[in-house]
């Protein structure tokens, strides 16, 4: 079943669909697809709309393969309203990959990757820019890690719109670990919607899951991470943690925690804390001679530095830190 | 230099912790406040400091003629007013050495001078960490994180000894010291303090006392300060306790 087909099977989002029980759904624009679907993969088993999308749209397939052994930094970059990257990370390679925002100002955009990590490999897949000028944009991931790999997955999403990240990742090999860190910085009407999905399918895998807003005006934040541990996976360590700072009386924050276990000997946490910030911190640095609203921004960049600080360093932690410093 | 006059304050509850405190520091004295367990001598420094979880009922605080009261809390830093609590907030993610050089430069500002550029603040933070022997640890951490009390408590001396204040209420600064560091940190306000500044020691102990030496002993009970004197005083304490004041 092709995608095109797949999405006309399972409509469009709505409300009352688990995956989008907190994205504001009626601003999804009725999609128009082309006559055929150029990609015939079977996409049958695919549930998630915004996954299916840019295939449907014929998006130019770009392909990228990392040797085994190899070593590599790049950028990745869709210049189109719709992407499909495909990555092939070799065994044992290591790679750092900066997603750049599609600068073309269009209703609606949507990436989708593809992402193979073989087996002892490590890759840091990031993206700080500001996506401002597309109201709406939908990034999803599909992340398939063999034994002993690990994967870093970190992003800063601020600007203007509403935008959704979903990611399905697979831990399919003895020892693999994904790590993923989203830091939203949001003001005005903006609107970021996380759909996190990972199934541990062999033992000893690891998972880590550590989100913070920073939400500021009428923005609003949710996070939907699901965990799934196998029956056949003993060992496995995952934690979820969602952290929100409301800088104004109007934002908000969902947070839904998801963990399906099938095996007795794994260690799963998940929390979620929302607050403003802390008044003791204020008066401290305030107590120093530091007027209040510079106190303030140190505090929120703080909460935000915290967040990339157990990064081990490289070029991608410094441009998150670079990032953070700027807001 | 500091006149504190028939300041009461309470908590969001409404109860009244100081019930008129009235206290004159001059330039160049040192004062040691002393008082048993919940007699409001933390929520001094507090409101004078302007702290949100007090509210002034009546009196009045000036420094140098000025009305405290009527500042911001970091007016009040930056017009030589400087507050040590018991227990130094912990502020991960905000370096140390950056948070100092923001509070100095706040201050310059305040004060309508030019900010310090980085050579001279190196020399200065290098002076005065060597003056309290920190090391190089305290440079690279976050405000106060995964510190010792003993640690804490000579990180509030070095923002003391950068920022210069005119006025210093210290509480209870020597707890969570051991022998050496209480040594240190003595040493240290002893170096700061001079003619045309003023301490306020909060504490519950002679031993602090040994080293910093006060020129007046005050003892606060039940909110207001019910007796001073001279250094004996606190020798006094020290053997016989505070009941026997009320006592007599």
């Amino acid at each position: 079943m092709d995608a095109q087909t797949r999405l006309k099977q399972i409509g469009m989002p709505r409300r009352n669909n688990e995956l989008w029980t907190f994205f504001p759904v009626a601003k999804i624009p009725t999609p128009a697809f082309p006559e055929a679907c150029a990609d015939t993969t079977d996409y049958s088993d695919e549930t998630d709309f915004a996954a299916l999308l840019p295939i449907a749209y014929n998006a130019r397939p770009m392909q990228r393969d990392i040797a085994d052994n190899a070593s590599e930094m790049a950028m990745l970059k869709c210049n189109n309203d719709f992407g499909h990257t495909v990555l092939n990370i070799g065994k044992n390679a290591k790679a750092s990959l900066e997603i750049l925002d599609n600068k073309v100002a269009h209703e609606i955009c949507a990436e989708r990757f593809d992402i193979h990590v073989g087996e002892n490999a490590q890759v840091h897949i990031f993206f700080a820019n500001p996506a401002d000028g597309v109201p709406l944009r939908f990034r999803h991931f599909r992340i398939v890690q063999e034994a002993g790999s690990k994967v870093f997955f970190s992003e800063i999403e601020r600007g203007s719109g509403i935008k959704r990240t979903s990611l399905d990742a697979f831990l399919k090999g003895c020892g693999a670990r994904l790590e993923i860190r989203s830091l939203n910085v949001l003001d005005s009407d903006d609107s970021v919607h996380h759909r996190i999905t990972i199934r541990h399918e062999a033992p000893e895998t690891e998972s880590v899951q550590f989100a913070r807003n920073l939400l500021n005006g009428k923005s609003n934040a949710s996070y939907d991470g699901s965990v799934v541990v196998g029956a056949d996976c003993s060992k496995v360590f995952s934690s979820q943690l969602v952290n929100t700072i409301l800088l104004s009386e109007d934002s908000s924050v969902s947070v839904k925690p998801v963990l399906k276990i099938y095996h007795d000997d794994v260690e799963c946490t998940h929390g979620n804390t929302c607050g403003e910030l802390d008044s003791e911190q204020l008066f401290y640095l305030t107590s120093r001679g530091i007027p209040e609203k510079t106190a303030k921004e140190m505090l929120t960049r703080a909460f935000a530095k915290e967040l990339f600080m157990p990064l081990e360093d490289s070029p991608a932690k410094k441009r998150l830190e670079q990032v953070v410093d700027s807001l | 230099m500091l006149s504190i006059k028939d300041l009461k304050a309470s908590i969001e509850d409404g109860t009244q912790i100081l019930k008129g405190i009235n206290l004159e520091v001059k330039a160049g004295e040192v004062h040691a406040i002393m008082g048993p367990n919940g007699s409001g001598k933390s929520t001094l420094s507090k409101v004078i400091a302007g702290h949100p979880a007090y509210h002034v009922d009546g009196g009045s605080v000036t420094l140098d003629g000025k009305d405290l009261l009527q500042m911001e809390i970091n007016e009040r830093a930056n017009s030589g007013l400087f507050i040590s609590t018991q227990y130094p907030t912990e502020i991960p993610g905000v370096n140390n050495v950056e948070f100092l050089k923001m509070a100095l430069n706040s201050k310059r500002v305040f004060l309508e001078q030019p900010e310090i550029d980085d050579a001279e603040f190196k020399k200065l933070i290098d002076e005065k960490m060597a003056l309290l022997e920190m090391d190089e640890r305290y440079r690279d951490r976050g405000v106060n994180e995964g510190y010792s009390g003993g640690e804490k408590k000579r990180n509030e001396i070095l923002q003391m000894a950068i920022l210069d204040p005119k006025v210093s209420l210290l509480d209870e600064t020597d707890s969570g010291l051991d022998i050496d560091a209480l040594r240190i940190v003595a040493g240290g306000i002893n170096h700061i303090m001079g003619p045309d500044k003023a301490v306020i020691l909060v504490t519950h102990y002679q031993r602090l006392l040994d080293y910093v030496k006060p020129d007046f002993v005050h003892v606060l009970r039940h909110g207001k300060i019910i007796l001073s004197g001279g250094p004996e005083l606190a020798l006094e304490l020290e053997e016989k306790g505070y009941d026997w004041i009320e006592e007599n």
